[in-house]
């Protein structure tokens, strides 16, 4: 093994890391477009994602079938949730809506819990196959499948957002909900259609993400915890910014510990953000707001 | 008009005192027969004395959930069988189980609650070092004998505090022992951030030299990293012969998964607590050797006919099986020894005393359980040897005996 085969090495082992925290990221970011709100329930959705899918393929469904069924399933649980807890509390602060998300989160961890019970479940690639090697390094082919997904899920995103009727409307909506509703748009809609959104983002990425994991009922803590600092790093609006800084995370994540000590790829990471929130609070794509007083 | 009313009024009264009548005569009735009952009790009572409380503190629910529900099956059947045969001094066992939520702050409350409110005689229980160390000290202030199972070191002062769980050293130096038969010498350790891996790192780096074993290397990683392949990678730079990592459940197995992935071919050892079903499911279909080291409860049928302990850990295997349809495992029988152990600390002594339960404890030798062969004394409140542990690995997707 020479010096270089290990460099690429922990060039794929960001690359994985990244591909988790980047999906993630994404899909906080979808739900903060459309409603200004940051959604911690946003990692069970990924849990709920992933072993839901697990279950369906252990039933004997083929896994195509599986995965559109989880992907309705969670886009439904995400609806549901918006229409019944979130709605009701629409006007209030961002702190109350904040908190309740957190106990959404609480209660579907629970719910969970009580479906799929304690255990990880073990969920098998897209496709079988042995790891690709490159120069020395492995990668496992899982990543390729993250990777393209989030490509897809970046194409179907801005096709939506610029080239559709209801993309424009939900933009609309976040700059200016009074104005949205004056010019005719539906703002309920919109944001049930935001939450059903951002938790089907959620569910793929648990379930692209699960067959390199091993995905309990308490799974969605760390995605949920790194995809919202790749959040905040990128700009909290910024789609795009959301999955690069996924994805640098994860590599910075992995160079420190391949040639720094992994002691200190959380320190890292955290002193990185701190710097983005002091030096540029906007994040480093997002586009700073100027409002007019 | 009036006077209707009035009769009607009167034979509702009568009505009335009539039922009240009845209820009185009712309740007499009852009174009587709960007496009879009572008095009749009293005349058996000479089978149903009062029973030995036990209080069990289990992670039943939160992040240790999964080890709680074996050591609460373990401690259940034991219980039940001693009783069925006719429990102990012809009084039956009886077990206040409470469930710790994984917090050592809770354990503490209900460690307490058992001892004054319970009035329990022994206290057993839970998972992890944290937890039942607060169980420890709560049963030390108390001066009520507590059997323990974890990786808690317990100290000089903890004299009411057994720990029936194979000791760490033991749990790092039998797979050492294996290797240097097999003539491996250089070893990597890759042991998780926290005091688990600092634990881990200390107790290989004092047993190395007496294996003959060169630690080559040592990294880092966090439990919760999706990716474990950069450490990996720096660590096969060594030429390690071995990876020995300190960690238990997914993170374990995310390692053995990222080896084969990067077709490191050689033996991984984890933690002792690793010989669960739920770790096997995990690791299953992943090519390479995971080494587990345990107890012998997780391979009945390979001791040999002489074992002391086959006879004990025969039986309680196969009433585990009758009684949960599935094989009983380490922490199930860890747990069924507390039991047994406490059941005959009470049977040598005979007192309700908690002082002499203690003395009684401390002096039990040659007891086998499933753990081992329990020879305690006032400085090892431990009991078993490292001989008492064997190794474990997976073939084909079943726990198969190593050594």
């Amino acid at each position: 093994m020479n010096e270089f085969s290990h460099l690429i090495q922990f060039f794929f082992s960001g690359l994985t890391t990244g591909s988790v925290y980047a999906l993630m990221a994404v899909s906080l970011v979808i739900v903060y477009k459309v409603s200004l709100l940051i959604c911690f329930a946003q990692g069970e959705f990924f849990v709920i994602g992933a072993l839901t899918m697990v279950t369906l393929t252990s039933k004997g469904l083929p896994m195509p079938a599986a995965f559109v069924l989880s992907i309705i399933l969670s886009t439904a649980v995400g609806a549901l949730v918006e229409r019944v807890l979130i709605r009701r509390i629409r006007d209030m602060s961002v702190g109350n809506l904040i908190v309740m998300t957190i106990a959404i989160s609480l209660a579907l961890r629970g719910l969970a819990l009580l479906i799929w019970g304690k255990e990880s479940a073990v969920s098998p690639p897209f496709t079988p196959g042995k790891p690709i090697h490159v120069l020395g390094a492995t990668l496992q082919p899982q990543v390729l499948w993250i990777i393209g997904v989030t490509i897809l899920v970046l194409f179907l995103i801005w096709f939506f957002f610029e080239k559709t009727k209801a993309g424009i409307a939900m933009r609309a909506c976040a700059e200016n909900r009074l104005g949205a509703s004056l010019m005719g748009i539906s703002t309920q809609k919109v944001a049930l259609f935001a939450w059903a959104w951002g938790s089907g983002i959620g569910a793929l990425a648990g379930m692209v993400v699960a067959p390199l994991l091993f995905i309990q009922y308490g799974s969605g803590v760390m995605p949920m915890v790194k995809g919202f600092i790749a959040m905040s790093i990128g700009g909290l609006e910024s789609i795009a910014g959301a999955v690069i800084t996924g994805f640098l995370l994860g590599l910075v994540e992995s160079y420190t510990i391949g040639l720094i000590s992994s002691q200190f790829s959380d320190t890292i990471v955290f002193t990185i953000l701190l710097f983005v929130l002091v030096f540029k609070p906007s994040g480093l794509f997002g586009a700073s707001r100027s409002r007019e007083v | 008009m009036k006077e209707a009313h009035l009769l009607l009024l009167m034979i509702t009264r009568i009505q009335e005192r009539r039922s009240t009548m009845k209820k009185i005569r009712v309740a007499l009735f009852l009174f009587a027969g709960v007496f009879l009952m009572v008095s009749l009790g009293g005349i058996s009572g000479a089978q149903t004395k009062a029973p030995y409380k036990m209080g069990v503190v289990l992670p039943l629910t939160g992040y240790l959930s999964w080890l709680g529900e074996y050591m609460k099956k373990g401690a259940d059947l034991k219980a039940e069988l001693l009783n069925k045969a006719g429990g102990v001094n012809g009084r039956p066992l009886e077990l206040i189980e409470y469930d710790d939520q994984s917090s050592p702050e809770t354990a503490t409350r209900l460690a307490q609650r058992l001892i004054s409110r319970d009035e329990v005689i022994a206290l057993q229980g839970t998972g992890t070092a944290v937890i039942s160390g607060a169980v420890s000290s709560v049963a030390n202030k108390s001066k009520i004998p507590a059997i323990i199972q974890s990786g808690y070191a317990l100290s000089e002062k903890e004299t009411f505090t057994f720990n029936n769980a194979h000791r760490t050293d033991f749990a790092i130096s039998r797979p050492m022992m294996y290797f240097q038969k097999r003539g491996i010498t250089q070893v990597a350790l890759l042991m998780p951030i926290g005091p688990l891996g600092e634990l881990g790192s200390g107790v290989a780096r004092k047993y190395a030299p007496t294996y003959n074993i060169t630690i080559v290397g040592e990294e880092k990683f966090d439990v919760k990293a999706p990716d474990v392949t950069a450490q990996l990678a720096k660590l096969r730079t060594l030429n390690p012969q071995a990876i020995m990592a300190f960690t238990t459940g997914e993170p374990a197995a995310l390692l053995a998964r990222n080896m084969a992935q990067m077709a490191m071919n050689i033996p991984l050892v984890v933690s002792h607590g690793n010989a669960t079903p739920g770790f096997l499911r995990l690791v299953a279909q992943t090519p390479g050797t995971v080494i587990v080291p345990s107890g012998k409860i997780m391979a009945p049928e390979f001791l040999a006919e002489n074992d002391p302990t086959k006879k004990v850990i025969m039986e309680f295997a196969r009433e585990y099986q009758t009684k949960y349809g599935e094989p009983a495992n380490y922490y199930s029988g860890q747990q069924a020894d507390a039991v047994s152990l406490t059941a005959e600390g009470l049977r040598v002594t005979r007192s309700d005393d908690p002082v002499k339960l203690r003395d009684a404890i401390e002096n039990i030798k040659n007891f086998p359980g499933c753990n081992g062969v329990y020879n305690m004394s006032p400085t090892d409140h431990q009991g078993t040897r490292m001989e008492d542990m064997i190794l474990l690995t997976i073939r084909d997707g079943k726990w198969a005996f190593l050594e």
